[in-house]
């Protein structure tokens, strides 16, 4: 079976330069799958998981905030943050979701909603990222 | 001077030479780093930059703000970047200068400044500063320069400006920075001829990804003006840290053969002393 290459690049430098049997990304209208031969297209990210098998190991990124370029044999994702499910804290990612909920639960004329909800959108695809890792 | 004196000289100047060869070596280690991040950026702002094009080929009639360069009238909104810190030679006072004149030619400027070198002196000689950033350089990361960024983007899109520019020191070579003023808003993309020939579909439409990548590519701009304008300090600290430094060593120098006169002309006259001495007793 043929495969197909991914590029993931962010501000600080480029963090995947690999080829994969299947990738699926987190895309602004949902999650779709790309194998070789797909259609060319740009879409907008949302904050999710970006999953990449080979075999049948599975690697996890959790990014947010990019784009993503499916050309037929290759997929390039810009994005500004971008994690690998391994180095994401998941204490940290707990408190930040906990945070954010309640930022947007109490409401308060100053509630900057924008910016709550993209934190928690963020808190979710970390954590979502970990969940087969170990259950959460 | 007395011999002592000298001494005492040569001595403080010695310790001076060392915090200024230390700073040098210093400032080389965070230049290599600023370029090294210099050049990872490159291939996330290049792509971005290759999407602007394609589209900004693709559809001239379905213009955004951000990138409509159509010339506009209304308020300027310059960006200034020197550094955090002093003793980088004229990297701060050009940067000032040049700011001071620009608003001297378009009064109807508004200033957001980066780096508290910049900060301290333009608010003490001009009304105009809106907004400050300091501490920046000191750890940068990238949604540090986010933030600047979001910030004029706010500014640009719901006060009305026309134009906003950034003037910072460019970073050409270890020993050369160039000073230019740069128009981050509305968006242009980096003179190429390279466009994707692929016809994409975009999802969930162009006018949505464009506006989105006008601000990504913003963002980018500002991370990529932030590090160059830190290399270029990083360099001028160690140009100006290197001549100190053979200042210093020509000054120890001259001193010790200030010092050596000193003390051979001292031994002249004991060694006079003595033997005028020896005379007389032996007459």
């Amino acid at each position: 079976m043929s495969k197909i290459k991914l590029e993931v690049r962010k501000p600080e430098g480029q963090v995947v330069k690999a080829e994969f049997d299947q990738v699926i990304v987190p895309g602004i209208e949902g999650d779709f799958g790309v194998l070789p031969g797909h259609t060319p297209f740009i879409t907008r990210l949302r904050p999710g998981i970006l999953t990449c098998i080979d075999n049948t190991v599975e690697t996890r990124w959790a990014i947010h905030d990019g784009f993503v370029t499916v050309e037929a044999d290759m997929v390039l994702i810009a994005c500004e943050i971008a994690e690998k499910s391994d180095d994401i804290d998941a204490e940290r990612a707990r408190e930040a979701h906990k945070r954010a909920e309640k930022r947007l639960r109490v409401k308060q004329d100053d509630t900057d909603f924008r910016r709550a909800e993209m934190a928690l959108h963020r808190a979710v695809a970390r954590l979502g990222s970990l969940k087969s890792d170990s259950e959460l | 001077m007395a011999i002592r004196d000298i001494k005492i000289r040569i001595d403080s100047v010695k310790n001076t030479r060392q915090i200024t060869n230390a700073m040098k070596m210093v400032a080389a280690s965070h230049l290599r780093r600023a370029q090294t991040r210099i050049l990872a950026a490159r291939p996330y702002a290049n792509h971005l930059d290759t999407m602007l094009r394609t589209l900004k080929k693709k559809n001239v009639a379905s213009r955004h703000i951000l990138l409509d360069d159509t010339p506009r009238k209304g308020k300027e909104l310059l960006v200034v970047v020197t550094a955090d810190r002093g003793l980088c030679g004229s990297f701060n006072t050009g940067i000032i200068r040049r700011a001071l004149s620009f608003i001297q030619e378009n009064p109807n400027t508004d200033i957001v400044c980066v780096g508290r070198k910049g900060y301290d002196s333009l608010r003490k000689r001009t009304d105009r500063v809106i907004e400050h950033y300091v501490g920046i350089f000191n750890d940068m990361e990238f949604f540090r320069s986010r933030d600047v960024a979001d910030h004029v983007l706010d500014l640009y899109l719901h006060h009305d400006y026309a134009r906003i520019k950034v003037l910072y020191n460019e970073f050409k070579s270890a020993i050369q920075q160039n000073i230019i003023i740069k128009t981050v808003l509305p968006v242009q993309p980096l003179e190429s001829d390279i466009v994707s020939s692929i016809d994409y579909i975009y999802e969930p439409d162009e006018d949505t990804v464009i506006e989105e990548l006008g601000c990504k590519v913003m963002h980018v701009d500002m991370w990529r003006i932030m590090l160059e304008s830190s290399a270029a300090e990083q360099g001028a600290r160690m140009t100006a840290m290197d001549s100190a430094t053979d200042n210093a060593t020509e000054m120890i120098g001259a001193l010790t053969l200030q010092f050596n006169r000193e003390r051979q002309a001292a031994i002249t006259t004991e060694i006079i002393e003595i033997a005028s001495g020896a005379d007389a007793i032996n007459q």
